[in-house]
């Protein structure tokens, strides 16, 4: 049966290795991936067979394990991959700040670090992820486009993610100048425990009742704690008049801009992030200085550290692209156009 | 405990006393006139509380907080926790805890809203919309709820294991679950009609009563009170047992009725959203005056269910064998057990009755988000067990009302958004409903040995 399932593999390898000519390889590397939290349906899902298949093309070996949102678990686990004979290590971290000595150890030994998604504090690790000061901005461009003038709401994400305030930062960009100018009130702002959709609705019922509804637009940082905004409006019958932000692609939320509650969902496909991230994993199975590594920048971290990234773009979604999505196969049409009236919306037909 | 007190605050302990008896002395008339209205002094002091909490909201947020719309919002926010908690009272009063409630709350929204969402529309091919779909989903999640609170139940009486062990292992299993099956996906959106559970608005369809409906209510309620009370003063007659005074029926009777007419008024002056009463006259073929529409709201559907919630819970708790045992048990197991109470059975039922309350609030929250998210309900269990405890409910057993947990969800919900509305940062929100906790039980444990 192993046997079987061995020359299965390998016929496999050579039909991928076959179609994706033209990349990296990197033969008998091993990689791994070290998960902070494998039952969070993304992982699993997309961004997993990306970095397989990325690596499989490139004749490498996959391995991983998962720290079960330990930041403990995930120091040994980074130590076994290495025992395990990985040269190459991925890691989505449970605590940028805590895996911070697992990855000083790693480097040490040689085995170069790619950050994932998350950021770790370490100037010899390489930082891949979505520019999500980026993403902030678009998603209040879309917003600012919608209502240059007026009140806005602003819904922050957990006070303790770093994220929070990237995205923050990325609004400001864009309607910085409107609020000094005074063309723009910002009449509530707060973090959300959590990232919390049923605590972002209850925050947004107050701040709609202590402005008597004058609220013009609402800034929410992810899909999740946009979807209780939107609830929120709905109950004043606000839903679809006031432009509302948010990120990540939810199936929810996609349906949400399609019926045009939601003005953008800033979509970052994680197929490429992971796609991206086992192609840098083979160039440095190669040669593990990250700065050799191709198309990366220098990234100033928040702790004062450069360390070499790659920051992927993030795609805005509105109503104008949503074709994009469905074209990609991240979501169905059923999903999609869920309660859409015919043609209304070009995507659902 | 006994530790020899140091001379210092000894001293400050004298005075502290003489200050005690200073105002209970002062206080002596008064206390004559709450024995003859025979109420829960506890109970005052709690209603107390809340008005100092009230006023120093309104105040603070220049008039917003004590508004007809506030208020409105704050018995839909209050309404889920305090569904729980009526069913936490039975726990705690039988010496048990459930630590489960919010995970199982998280689980039973998941598989409700997946069946009206998914399983319904799509893997049996009805479609959407069906007009049963809301009655199926929720008779559907509180058989769910009983069986699995009464597993629970089952493993606490019939096993013997603590009931924290069983609740907190329940913590971690629902959640799990739930996490395994959902997958961080939102489940989204449900059915129009479940979503007026939530007291929320589709269209032009409202969550609530409306203005006639609302009054009716208050007005059956207010019957109801003044039937108990006679019925009340007859049977205690009828044996010999000593009865209020006429004027502190008449006056008990008269407050509890204000109440709920009062509650009823603000809710019916709260009006309907400019945006949403505007779309419902042209709907209705209503002119439009000027100066905008006035459509009152009326109760909340939540409210309603948690209005209906309390008079079951309270009548199983006061009025049948199974309340009785369960205040029995908690006051003395032993003596229960040798009385011939069925002890296990009882308790294994406290299990399943808090199971089915939490998919009543399930219900109420999902409905309201228009949403299962798989943070759903997370640390509900903390909310629902401060409700039941800062409205009086005793950790050493016997002792606790519903009516009192009610009290103790409003309360632990108006602290919370009033400090949003004054945009208070959540950190600082915990750090104040911590020592409020703390406070209510420290203080309510101090009176309560002077008291006896």
């Amino acid at each position: 049966m192993r046997r079987y399932l061995a020359v299965l593999a390998a016929g496999f390898t050579v039909i991928v290795s076959a179609c994706g000519g033209g990349t990296t390889t990197a033969a008998g590397c091993t990689i791994g991936v070290s998960w902070n939290n494998y039952q969070e349906e993304r992982w699993a899902k997309w961004d997993e067979p990306a970095i397989k298949a990325a690596i499989t093309a490139g004749q490498a070996k996959y391995i991983s394990n998962d720290a079960k949102s330990s930041a403990e678990t995930q120091a040994s686990n980074v130590d076994n991959l290495i025992s395990q004979g990985a040269k190459v290590v991925i890691i989505l971290a449970q605590d940028g700040t805590a895996i911070k000595p697992a990855v000083a150890k790693s480097i040490q030994n040689g085995v170069p670090v790619i950050a994932y998604d998350r950021l770790i504090e370490d100037p010899k690790a390489l930082y891949i992820t979505f520019d999500n000061v980026l993403v902030g901005k678009l998603e209040a461009e879309a917003v600012f486009k919608a209502k240059p003038k007026g009140n806005y709401a602003i819904i922050k994400g957990n006070k303790a993610d770093a994220n929070a305030d990237f995205l923050r930062s990325g609004m400001e960009q864009v309607i910085g100048a409107a609020v000094k100018s005074g063309d723009i009130k910002i009449v509530g702002e707060t973090y959300t425990d959590n990232w919390d959709p049923a605590k972002a609705q209850t925050n947004m019922e107050q701040i709609l009742t202590a402005n008597q509804n004058k609220v013009d637009a609402v800034l929410s940082e992810n899909d999740g704690m946009a979807g209780g905004v939107i609830a929120a409006l709905t109950a004043q019958g606000l839903a679809g008049k006031v432009p509302v932000s948010g990120q990540d692609g939810d199936k929810a939320a996609l349906n949400r801009v399609a019926l045009g509650t939601q003005t953008v969902d800033v979509w970052k496909d994680a197929r490429l992030l992971g796609k991206t991230a086992g192609e840098a994993a083979l160039q440095l199975c190669n040669n593990s200085d990250p700065s050799k590594v191709k198309s990366t920048a220098i990234f100033k971290t928040p702790g004062g550290n450069s360390l070499s990234s790659i920051l992927l773009t993030p795609n805005p979604i509105t109503q104008a692209n949503l074709k994009e999505v469905l074209d990609a196969g991240w979501i169905t049409k059923a999903d999609l156009c869920q309660g859409v009236p015919a043609g209304k919306v070009s995507a659902c037909g | 405990m006994g530790a020899p007190v140091p001379n210092e605050a000894n001293a400050e302990g004298g005075s502290a006393r003489s200050l005690l008896t200073a105002v209970r002395s002062a206080l002596t008339p008064a206390a004559s006139v709450l024995r003859s209205l025979e109420i829960d002094t506890r109970m005052l002091g709690m209603l107390a509380a809340l008005i100092v909490i009230w006023v120093a909201f309104n105040v603070l947020s220049g008039g917003t907080f004590l508004s007809a719309r506030n208020l409105w919002n704050l018995s839909v926010q209050s309404a889920s926790i305090a569904i729980m908690a009526t069913g936490m009272v039975l726990i705690i009063v039988s010496r048990n805890i459930d630590l489960s409630v919010g995970s199982m709350l998280g689980f039973l929204g998941y598989t409700m809203a997946m069946f009206q969402a998914v399983w319904v529309p799509q893997s049996l091919g009805l479609g959407l919309e069906q007009p049963y779909t809301w009655v199926v989903t929720v008779v559907i999640g509180i058989v769910l709820g009983a069986a699995i609170g009464g597993l629970q139940g089952f493993v606490v009486a019939y096993g013997g294991v603590p009931s924290f062990i069983v609740t907190l292992g329940g913590l971690l299993v629902w959640r799990g679950l739930l996490f395994r099956y959902q997958q961080g996906q939102t489940i989204a959106p449900l059915d129009r009609t479940f979503q007026m559970l939530g007291g929320g608005t589709v269209g032009t369809n409202v969550g609530a009563l409306g203005e006639w409906p609302s009054w009716i209510l208050g007005a059956v309620l207010c019957l109801g009170i003044v039937g108990t009370l006679i019925a009340s003063r007859r049977r205690k007659r009828r044996y010999g047992f000593p009865v209020r005074p006429m004027w502190a029926e008449l006056l008990v009777g008269a407050v509890t009725c204000g109440v709920v007419l009062g509650t009823v008024w603000v809710a019916n002056s709260y009006p309907l959203p400019p945006a949403v009463a505007e779309q419902y006259a042209q709907e209705h073929g209503i002119p439009t005056p000027p100066g905008g529409l006035f459509i009152p709201t009326g109760v909340a559907f939540p409210v309603v269910i948690m209005l209906v919630v309390t008079l079951v819970v309270t009548f199983l708790a006061t009025r049948r064998r199974f309340g009785r045992y369960v205040y029995a048990i908690g006051g003395n197991p032993d003596a229960a057990a040798l009385a011939g109470i069925n002890v296990r059975r009882t308790i294994m039922l406290t299990f399943a009755l808090m199971g089915s309350l939490a998919a009543v609030s399930a219900a109420v929250q999902t409905a309201r988000l228009n949403a299962a998210v798989t943070s759903l309900g997370v640390q509900n269990e903390l909310d629902v067990i401060s409700a039941a405890v800062i409205g009086g409910t005793s950790f050493a057993g016997g002792i606790g009302t519903v009516p009192g947990a009610i009290l103790g969800a409003v309360v632990m919900q108006s602290l919370r958004s009033g400090m949003v509305l004054l945009l208070v940062d959540s950190p600082t929100q915990d750090i104040v409903v911590g020592i409020v906790l703390v406070a209510a039980v420290g203080l309510d444990a101090v009176f309560r040995r002077r008291v006896s």
